[in-house]
């Protein structure tokens, strides 16, 4: 029984992190149709911001968790100047493809000059532990880390949710995603919709980070690379483009990793994780809450 | 056409601008500037940042800027200094280029009555084989004889075959796998071997009269694996009963609640975990004693250094009952040169040194006693000054000599942290020596 | 085109491969430590990424799907032929890397292993038929993952191999694994590999599976009312191209004295893995054979002189500092070139040897049409 209430909670200690990662992943793949790969090292980035931030802010007497705000406006930056710089002249330019490679290409850009910059460099770095305290639930000692961690990413995903259905942006945001053309003849300015897309979506990736290093306090430059494979995995699991599906996905995909630990073989868990994927899109190839959109003949 | 050059200059100078800060920041030999400057050409090795350490080293050695020097050593370097394993690349870096400033600060090295300056030609391999054996044959084309690396095993053993028949001297700071020296006479290496390891670690937890072990290991890395296989061995033969073995996927992972659930299921009194410093700190053993794990926690040499990794803020408490086999302890230290390397070490790069920096420090130290002795620098002499097993090297590692395969004979140290709940504070403390009987 | 224009290009091409591989015979027989050191090695791990390179081009530029696990394959390829000939090895069938014999066991654990890698292509086909486009990518993207989690779990791909091995991420046996000289000695059987698996990909698309293929990419819907079908060419696209990576796996273990698993993880340290293989048909251009082998050259060659040309050594020290992070310079390579060249340095176009004669005239027309869409442009 201990085994099975500890499988539960490690799964959804590590399901809720990916959960919160899949949540601004899909959001981005939602309107450009990018899988981008530097999602991942968006976080890292946040990792980083975070673990400079939160001695600063507890130096001023204020709780740690606040240095989340300076990791958010951080990672919004990033995240604009990526798809500025980057992203826009070559979707101008290119197809699909060459969009995917210019992630690719951003990706090891923000790793590489992470490490090159002296304060980051190789080492791991160690930061202070937030949200220490325990739960108790079943004989079973649960972090608060973890139960603040489903409850911010459930948060957030409602937030997210109201936002996109009722807001005047989010309804851009929807336009874009459903087709580029008409959104701009209906007077939708396209370029500025993606690249609020782009800072929520890195904006989120630093609240990710924030919950990540709450539960596993280190961070390093290419910490971003395994957590946005893991997030990608989530949001196609759970449907790409759909907010709750990203969620779920991501919850799904903690709890297979942890089941596959304890019952089947623990260093087989990255096998189970993508049988699982595979077997779900082969029984629904939009995934659990994708709409499978017929194509147009 | 013009806000692509637009962006395109933009991304530039973002680039340049990061690099640019990158290098005029590094006041204490920041691992970069060195293995470019190291890269670009040995002359330059002396840079600015070093020349300060040379100008202090050489006050306290007492030797004079006088001294000519009649030519230079260039020594090869290979190490992921770039990528996910960075870290023990640039470590080994760090080491080697301390003892390369203090050799040549002391007048450098001794041949035939004169003296030659140390040099480096740093090569990255960012942590694959085949970048490595690149490497490997670029230093060889540019007439370099004697070579340090790998970090890894699996990188040094894609070079291992080449060094051989190409007649150059490798030694590996840290690729432990047996296999890498066996059959090769020209490899050697400053580190242990994973079945020596595995086996001291093995034999204390039988002395220590523990029956029941487990271990946690990581089955994609060649470090872990290699543990395991030798712990298991050993154990076995030990009459320990194995009751529990768990693995992980990769050595980032960071989640070890489940595997410690089955061994505190199982019963273990004792947990062998082959891993490194940046997962035990932070991961692995608070995540340990989270779900109820108190027996001993048995580590090897890599996860020296844990103190490094835990966060602030954490329950100290869980890191008590962490044990781990290592080379060397500066207390239980027999010579000075562990002390004054740990020293100048923290002085040069205001850090404590790990596993790592010590080997390769203690690389470049074996090679010029090599040189020394032979009064030679070509490979074959300095292979021939190496396989000689009566020689003694006395490094930061400690003091031992190498076998018939070119893996140092050394004894082991059992270290651990031990926790004081007065001041609430976690020291690492040396506990015993240990030998194979 | 007339029948003997068709006679000329074959025979002009014919002869080029002839001196291509008459030049590798000569440079074996030549010998000369920067020959050893530096040019045959590069030449070998050419040969590898230009039929990786190709093999991917048949999925990624002439069926359309993305695949991102392509490296999976050639893992699965090169496990087999490095075990293969161990057990020949060990069984004591071959001694020195010589000889018949070795050939012989050369020639089958090459075979073997493509059609191990063909297996585990028809395996990845199938999901093929139900999913497309990024669905499809993460697909091959994880089963690319559970390739290498596997190989890293199974007792008799780690440590010393076979009966002797344990589960561990290095296999340090090999039956293969040239030394320098033995890549000089055997520089032919690169060659040769390229040669023949590049004239069998041609042909593949140039014949009417290939003229399949691409209807299928251009318009699946409109290709199978066309009566193609669809399933059947997708697996065995996905197989063929799988095929071609494990050959290319073997010609890896040639190479290599030891094999790692996260040398064939979807991004490591190096050039070789499933994204870079991407990287190399797109920079190449989709749909194009001898692109895929331009860009294969061309970034193995940047990739290479970044961290061992002399070149390097000459820039100013500021820029020594970026190019410590030969990933940074790359990927703003990569960047530099997609921004100019979006569809690919070839395009769709093939190279051809008889075409040279007509470059002048191209390059003009390119230059004035690119002249005339700028006049067009200002008079706005």
């Amino acid at each position: 029984m201990t085994t099975f209430i500890q499988f539960l909670i490690t799964g959804l200690r590590l399901g809720s992190v990916y959960a919160l990662i899949a949540l601004g992943y899909t959001m981005v793949y939602g309107i450009i149709k990018l899988i981008n790969f530097a999602h991942g090292d968006f976080i890292m980035v946040g990792g980083y911001t975070l673990f400079f931030m939160i001695p600063v802010i507890m130096n001023m007497g204020l709780p740690g968790w606040l240095a989340v705000i300076p990791a958010v406006l951080v990672c919004a930056c990033v995240g604009m100047l990526v798809e500025l710089l980057a992203y826009r002249p070559v979707r101008k330019k290119g197809n699909n493809l060459t969009s995917l490679i210019t992630a690719i290409a951003m990706s090891f850009v923000l790793e590489n000059l992470a490490q090159a910059i002296p304060a980051i460099g190789p080492d791991p770095k160690v930061p202070y532990t937030l949200f220490t305290s325990t739960v108790s639930i079943a004989g079973v000692s649960v972090s608060s880390a973890t139960i603040i961690t489903v409850v911010v990413s459930a948060v957030i995903m409602v937030a997210l949710y109201f936002f996109t259905q009722k807001s005047r942006i989010g309804c851009a945001m929807r336009c874009v995603s459903e087709d580029k053309e008409a959104a701009t003849l209906m007077g939708v300015n396209v370029n500025q919709t993606i690249i609020v897309t782009f800072g929520i979506g890195a904006g989120l990736a630093a609240v990710a980070a924030l919950m990540y290093i709450a539960q596993y306090p280190k961070v390093y430059t290419t910490m971003g690379a395994t957590l946005g494979i893991y997030a990608f995995v989530a949001a196609v699991l759970g449907g790409i483009g759909s907010l709750p599906g990203a969620m779920l996905g991501g919850l799904v995909i903690g709890i297979v990793q942890s089941g596959a630990n304890t019952y089947i073989s623990s260093s087989m868990s990255d096998t189970f994780v993508y049988l699982i994927l595979i077997a779900v899109l082969m029984i629904r190839p939009a995934g659990i809450l994708g709409k499978n959109v017929g194509e147009k003949v | 056409m013009k806000k692509k050059l637009l962006s395109l200059l933009l991304a530039l100078s973002l680039v340049v601008s990061l690099a640019a800060c990158g290098s005029s920041d590094s006041t204490s030999g920041s691992s970069e500037s060195e293995s470019s400057d190291a890269a670009s050409d040995t002359s330059e090795a002396a840079s600015s940042a070093e020349t300060e350490a040379e100008a202090e080293a050489s006050t306290v050695e007492e030797s004079s800027d006088s001294v000519e020097f009649a030519g230079t050593i260039t020594l090869g370097m290979i190490g992921p200094m770039t990528g996910s394993l960075a870290v023990y690349g640039t470590h080994v870096a760090n080491g080697v280029n301390l003892a390369i400033e203090q050799i040549n600060a002391a007048g450098g090295v001794t041949v035939g009555g004169e003296s030659y300056e140390l040099a480096v030609e740093s090569k990255d391999d960012q942590g694959d084989s085949t970048e490595c054996l690149n490497a490997m044959n670029a230093l060889i084309s540019d007439g370099i004889e004697l070579v340090i690396g790998s970090a890894t095993s699996g990188c040094t053993s894609s070079i291992t075959s080449v060094a051989n028949s190409e007649g150059v001297v490798l030694i590996t700071p840290s690729g432990t796998a047996d296999a890498l020296t066996t059959e090769m006479d020209y490899v050697f290496r400053t580190c242990f071997k994973d079945s020596f390891q595995g086996e001291l670690a093995a034999q204390y937890a039988a002395d220590e009269g523990y029956t029941k072990v487990g271990i946690v290991y990581c089955s994609a890395d060649t470090y872990s694996a290699g543990l395991r296989d030798a712990f298991t061995a050993a154990a076995e033969e030990l009459g320990l009963e194995i009751v529990a073995e768990e693995s992980v996927a990769t050595m980032t992972e960071v989640d070890y609640t489940n595997q410690f659930t089955k061994m505190v299921e199982a019963g273990a009194e004792l947990v062998f975990v082959p891993f490194y410093y940046d997962v035990t700190g932070p991961y692995l053993v608070p995540q340990a004693r989270s779900v109820g794990f108190d027996g001993i926690l048995l580590g090897a040499d890599g996860v020296d250094n844990t103190e490094t990794t835990i966060p602030d803020g954490a329950d100290l408490s869980v890191y008590n009952d962490f044990l781990f086999v290592n080379h060397y302890s500066t207390e239980l230290a027999t010579s000075d040169i562990s002390v004054s390397f740990v020293e100048s070490y923290e002085e040069a790069y205001g850090e404590t040194p790990n596993n790592f920096d010590a080997l390769g420090y203690d690389a470049v130290l074996v090679l010029t006693q090599a040189i020394e002795s032979c009064g030679a620098f070509d490979a074959d002499s300095v292979q021939a000054a190496l396989a000689d097993t009566s020689v003694v090297y006395e490094v930061s590692t400690g003091t031992f000599s190498f076998d018939d395969t070119g893996t140092p004979i050394k004894t082991g140290v059992l270290m651990g942290y031990s926790y004081t709940e007065g001041d609430d504070s976690v020291t690492k403390i040396a506990i015993t020596t240990l030998s194979l009987d | 085109m007339k029948k003997s224009e068709t006679r000329t290009r074959y025979l002009v091409n014919f002869l080029a491969v002839v001196l291509l591989f008459v030049i590798s015979l000569v440079m074996s027989a030549a010998g000369g430590d920067t020959l050893k050191l530096k040019v045959v090695p590069s030449i070998w791990q050419c040969c590898y990424l230009i039929i990786m390179a190709a093999s991917l081009n048949l999925v990624l530029g002439f069926l359309g799907q993305l695949s991102l696990g392509h490296c999976g394959f050639m893992a699965v390829g090169a496990y087999t032929a490095a075990l293969i000939s161990l057990a020949f090895q060990r069984a004591g069938f071959y001694e020195e890397k010589s000889g018949p014999a070795f050939l012989l066991v050369l020639l089958l654990s090459t075979l073997a292993a493509g059609v191990l890698a063909a297996v585990m292509g028809l395996l990845v086909g199938i999901p093929a038929l139900r999913l497309k486009g990024d669905y499809l990518a993460i697909i091959t993207l994880g089963f690319g993952m559970i390739i290498v989690n596997v190989i890293n779990n199974l007792p008799f791909c780690g440590q010393q191999g076979l009966g002797q091995g344990s589960a561990s991420s290095a296999l340090y046996a090999t039956g293969l694994g040239f030394s320098n000289d033995e890549k000089v000695q055997y520089l032919w059987v690169a060659v040769l590999m390229v040669i023949l698996c590049m004239t069998a990909m041609l042909l593949f698309v140039r014949s009417k599976y290939g003229r399949a293929i691409r209807a299928i990419r251009d318009n699946e819907i409109a290709a199978a009312t066309s009566g193609i079908n669809v399933s059947y060419y997708k697996v065995l696209t996905f197989t063929i191209s799988a095929f071609f990576a494990g050959v290319t796996g073997a010609l890896y273990s040639c190479c290599n004295a030891a094999l790692a698993t996260t040398s064939f993880a979807f991004t490591n340290g190096s050039i070789l893995n499933s994204v870079f293989i991407v990287v190399m048909v797109v920079v190449g251009g989709m749909g194009s054979m001898t692109g895929s082998v331009i860009a294969a050259v061309a970034l193995f060659l940047l990739n290479y002189t970044i961290k061992n040309g002399a070149w390097v050594s000459a820039l100013p020290a500021f820029l020594q500092n970026i190019f410590a992070y030969p990933m940074l310079v790359y990927s703003v390579a990569l960047i530099v070139v997609i921004l100019f060249r979006p569809r690919g340095i070839m395009g769709s176009r093939e190279f051809a040897l008889c075409d040279i004669p007509k470059w002048p005239g191209m390059i003009k027309a390119y230059f004035t049409s690119r002249f005339k869409g700028k006049e067009a442009i200002r008079h706005e």
